[in-house]
């Protein structure tokens, strides 16, 4: 063995004596972290469980599907109030003041005379 | 309190002292919620996963960070281990290798600024000061190597694996590893050359 190998060969075991110890904050640490999945293991089962409106949202598609749907509410409820010229308005549909209306021309004291 | 910053003879060799618990069993122990097995665990592969970190990485702070993460990976990982399959301390010495590159990716920069202290009570001030000028010497000339022949020297020589072990966590051959680490050793003594007698090593 060289000279060279031999001062190697004592630096690693400077090295090595020095190179052995764990800081007492980061053993701590690496206990805290064994702690905290045991834990996560023993309760994942009730965290399922329990059921919330997050639940509820993310079956619906999450904030892409949320929007989807807001976009979708709005659009209906435009169309609804202001429709495009080619769709009949939905107010005289349901209405249809004219057409039905088959006491429009009598006065109140005919219709008592009709009725007896 | 048990010490769980040093580590034990049994465990540097690689095998559990007669009478102790494998690593083995200890994570069985732990997956099956046993928080003192994480104790033994912490206490017997800790030291040697922040060991090897910090010379690799060369920096006291993100040694810690990949300690942590490695020891992280093996308390997540215990469900799923499969006993005698591997050894505990090759897998681990594994992640902590991978996570050291990752880093190094993130961050290219090297830090010379970790040289543990000496932790040896008997020693006098001039020669715990001269033994931390080793260590920093050999430090920063480990930091000069390439970062296999670095990995590959700090497993050999630091922590003392064999080379089918070092050639299983590494992924290479009982070859590559023979060449990396006597590259890497050559380049040590050639860049540790003109610091001897600085070092307080005498000419013999």
């Amino acid at each position: 063995m060289t000279d060279k190998d031999t001062h190697l060969e004592q630096l690693f075991a400077a090295a090595r004596r020095q190179g052995e110890r764990l800081p007492d904050d980061l053993a701590a640490r690496m206990l805290a972290d064994a702690g905290t999945v045991l834990s996560e293991r023993v309760h994942p089962v009730q965290e399922r469980q329990r059921p919330s409106w997050r639940q509820v949202f993310d079956y619906l598609g999450g904030w892409r599907g949320m929007g989807g749907l807001a976009t979708a509410c709005a659009a209906g409820i435009w169309i609804g109030l202001a429709p495009p010229g080619f769709l009949p308005d939905p107010a005289e549909l349901l209405i249809q003041p004219d057409a039905t209306d088959l006491f429009s021309d009598l006065t109140l004291s005919e219709l008592y005379v009709e009725e007896g | 309190m048990e010490d769980l910053t040093s580590i034990s003879e049994g465990a540097r060799g690689g095998d559990a002292a007669a009478g102790a618990p494998s690593d083995d069993a200890l994570l069985v122990l732990f997956a099956n919620g046993d928080h003192g097995a994480a104790r033994d665990l912490t206490g017997r592969l800790g030291p040697r996963c922040y060991s090897v970190a910090m010379r690799v990485l060369g920096n006291r702070a993100e040694a810690e960070d990949v300690a942590q993460e490695a020891m992280m990976r093996l308390w997540r990982m215990a469900p799923d281990w499969r006993p005698g399959q591997a050894k505990v301390s090759t897998w681990l010495y594994r992640v902590t290798l991978n996570l050291c590159m990752d880093l190094k990716r993130r961050k290219p920069h090297e830090a010379l600024d970790a040289v543990p202290e000496p932790q040896d009570g008997a020693k006098t001030v001039p020669e715990r000061i001269q033994e931390a000028a080793r260590a920093d010497a050999l430090q920063a000339a480990l930091m000069q190597l390439p970062e296999r022949q670095r990995q590959a020297v700090v497993l050999r020589h630091i922590e003392e694996l064999t080379n089918p072990e070092i050639a299983g966590i590494m992924d290479i051959s009982v070859e590559a590893v023979e060449s990396l680490t006597a590259r890497g050793k050559r380049a040590l003594a050639k860049a540790l050359a003109g610091r001897r007698e600085e070092l307080g090593y005498e000419d013999d």
